[in-house]
Parts: C-alpha cells; sequence; structure tokens
C-alpha cells in the first residue's frame, strides 16, 4: 500500500522548478520556467500582460504567435513577496507589454518588483529593489538593497549599483564571479531541503 | 487530472462585504480584494488589477474615472494615525496607483493625473495635487500637503514638472486602459 507524500510547500516540476503553493501566478500559460528554478511563497507573477500587437510576418508564418509574458532561466530564485511584471509602454500608437526576459543564476531578493525588459545571467538583485520599466540589466551585476532603477536604465556588465536613483557605484571584482552561483541556494530550499553547504 | 488551470491564485480570507457603486464600464479583476464597511465607488473606465486591496473600514472609496490600480495595493489602511472619516481616500481622475504602494485613510486625496509610484507610503490625510508624480517608495507623512505638477523624487526631493504633458499622459492612460480591459477578465458582479 502506497502512501500519498505529505503536502509539502513546494510544488516540484520534472523540470526541477520548485513553486510554493502560496505563489501567485496569474496566466500561467504564458510564464516559461527554465528549470531549476525556486518561486518562493508570495510572489507575483503577472503572465496575462501579454503582447498585444503581433506584427504581421510573425501571424502568417507561425501557427500559434508566440505569448510569452515572462520567460525565466536556469537556477533563477525568486524571493518571498516579489513582483515580476511585464513592463509596457506606447508603441506605434498604441498601448502594448513586452516580454520580460530573465537568464540564467538570477536572483531576487525580497519584496522587489521587476519591470525590467531584460535581466542577464548571474544577476544578484537585493531586497526591497525597484527596477523601473523597460531597464536592461546586462551580466554579473549586483545590485544592492533597496535600489530604485530608473526606467529605461542600461546596466552593463560588472557593475554594481545602488541608489535611488541607481548609480554605479563599483565593480565586481575579479574572484567575484562565483558568489553569483545558484546552485547551492536551489538545494537548500524546497520539500527536502540539503543543508546549505559550508 | 482537471482541465489545464491557467492562474495559481491561493485563497484569501476576506472581511466583511462592502456596499460597492460601479459603473459598467469598469474593469476589475476577480482576485481584487474589496473589503469593509463603508461605500466603494468606481468610476466609468476604470481598471483594478489581481491582488489590489480596496479596504473601506475607515471610511468610502472613492475611484475616479480611467484610473488604473496595480496589484498588491492598499487602498484605506489605518495607519498609525488611524482617523475614521466618511471619506477614506479619493483618487481623481486619471490616477494611476502602482504596484505595491500603501495608501492610508483620513480624508487622503490625490488629484486627478497623478502617479503613485511603486511601493510609495502615502500617510492618512494627505493631498497630493494634480498631474504629480511621486517615485518609487516615496514616503509622504501624514497631512502633507503637495501642490500640482510636483515631481517627488530621490529621498523626498521635490520638483516642479514643467513639461506640460499632462494632456498627452491622459490620453497615454486612456489607450493603457483600452488594453487592459481585453488582458484583464472583469467580473464586477462578484462584489455587487
Amino acid at each position: 500500500m502506497s502512501r500519498r507524500p505529505p503536502r509539502g510547500e513546494y510544488i516540484e516540476t520534472d523540470t526541477g522548478n520548485k513553486v510554493a503553493r502560496k505563489a501567485t501566478l496569474v496566466g500561467t500559460q504564458n510564464i516559461m520556467l527554465g528549470g531549476k528554478t525556486v518561486i518562493q511563497p508570495e510572489v507575483m507573477i503577472r503572465g496575462d500582460l501579454i503582447r498585444s500587437i503581433q506584427s504581421s510576418s510573425s501571424s502568417s508564418s507561425s501557427g500559434t504567435p508566440n505569448n510569452t509574458a515572462v520567460a525565466i532561466g536556469r537556477y533563477c530564485f525568486l524571493s518571498r513577496a516579489s513582483c515580476l511584471r511585464p513592463p509596457g509602454r506606447l508603441y506605434k500608437g498604441a498601448f502594448t507589454y513586452m516580454p520580460l526576459r530573465m537568464g540564467d543564476h538570477v536572483f531576487v531578493g525580497p519584496s522587489s518588483v521587476i519591470q525590467a525588459a531584460s535581466i542577464g545571467n548571474h544577476v544578484h538583485i537585493g531586497a526591497r529593489v525597484v527596477v523601473g520599466e523597460f531597464a536592461i540589466i546586462k551580466d554579473y551585476v549586483r545590485v544592492l538593497d533597496e535600489t530604485v532603477i530608473p526606467p529605461n536604465m542600461v546596466i552593463s556588465s560588472f557593475s554594481i549599483v545602488a541608489g535611488q536613483p541607481a548609480r554605479v557605484i563599483g565593480e565586481v571584482p575579479e574572484g567575484g564571479h562565483e558568489a553569483f552561483e545558484l546552485r547551492d541556494l536551489y538545494k537548500t530550499v524546497g520539500n527536502n531541503p540539503q543543508p546549505a553547504a559550508s | 487530472m482537471s482541465s489545464k488551470r491557467h492562474s495559481i491564485l491561493p485563497a484569501v480570507s476576506a472581511g466583511p462585504k462592502p456596499p460597492v457603486q460601479f459603473s459598467s464600464s469598469i474593469t476589475i479583476a476577480d482576485s481584487a480584494l474589496l473589503t469593509g464597511t463603508n461605500l466603494i465607488t468606481i468610476s466609468s473606465e476604470s481598471v483594478i488589477h489581481p491582488r489590489a486591496k480596496l479596504d473601506s473600514l475607515a471610511g468610502r472609496i472613492t475611484i475616479g474615472r480611467r484610473c488604473v490600480v496595480h496589484e498588491r495595493t492598499m487602498l484605506g489602511v489605518l495607519g498609525t494615525s488611524g482617523k475614521v472619516t466618511e471619506q477614506a481616500v479619493t483618487l481623481g481622475d486619471y490616477v494611476t496607483v502602482e504596484v505595491a504602494a500603501s495608501i492610508e485613510a483620513g480624508n487622503t486625496i490625490i488629484g486627478e493625473g497623478s502617479t503613485v509610484g511603486v511601493g510609495s507610503k502615502i500617510g492618512a490625510g494627505a493631498v497630493i495635487g494634480k498631474h504629480c508624480t511621486l517615485t518609487p517608495h516615496t514616503e509622504i507623512p501624514a497631512g502633507e500637503i503637495i501642490p500640482d505638477f510636483t515631481v517627488i523624487y530621490s529621498n523626498g526631493m521635490k520638483r516642479i514638472d514643467k513639461r506640460g504633458v499632462a494632456d498627452l499622459k491622459n490620453k497615454g492612460q486612456a489607450r493603457q486602459i483600452d488594453v487592459l480591459k481585453r488582458m484583464i477578465p472583469s467580473t464586477p458582479a462578484k462584489f455587487t
């Protein structure tokens, strides 16, 4: 006789994504999770804000137009109460939302609001950060706590940004690349957490 | 297994169901939270995103025409200076209240066309003028009066917005609302 496993706090998918039961995901068919991503409770992802204008070439060649609202890479970590929201703007006379693309190994701190257009790989975003609409964050960036990144800002790779409005206050040192890896953090979360590697 | 779920929205416990007065053309998401005992009025073509919380325990809430209230906002919170007045929160026309902003109750008035930035906190009784821009994480103390066309940025600095784009912003907001109407499934009947 098999016993059903007790209901854990997280739902673990085949691809290794760990989604908390208390997370709010709106429009899940438009949210792409890369794999081995952790979504903590109270996270809100707006997948219903999809692109409303489809260019004419894509609708004639492909059967179903690509409706991704939020695309997240591998080993990402979305902390409690953070909010991912596609940015929207007036494009060619009509208002439309653009997809939010996140790379791999992105850590989003608690209570942050991300409305960027794209975030690169190995980015560490602190707590209570606000990333304005259509900001572009490149790879290996560290955003410190409580930063406010204004709309349309481009943050180049290997920078450390802080402040309100965000300014580049330093650069990631040569040996600092390992600190951005999130594989160990992924193992410490979930229904069967492994202790953190010391 | 049932058909594919479209959203994962954990249930939230609600308080008393408030009397509401909706215009016919509003868009209000299914998972918006309306609680309280006083009247909540939402005028024509306004949009309430999911998980926005409108609490009318401390007084009536009036939302103007073509407003956009984003998710995780809290309108009508009883702050530390909790006053119970007749009119808790008033939003003028074309106001945008962004994600995680909180507006305390107590005759708080947001003027026409203003934008309350992400995560801002507006104290009880504050009066925000018309076409103001409050950048993210702004905190307005209770009772403060902000003149029209002010921009409040980085830790409380203020300047006057001289761009003269008020009409263009209103038109842009109207276009945004047209698109949001199609995207957010609206269920006003749930709250009446």
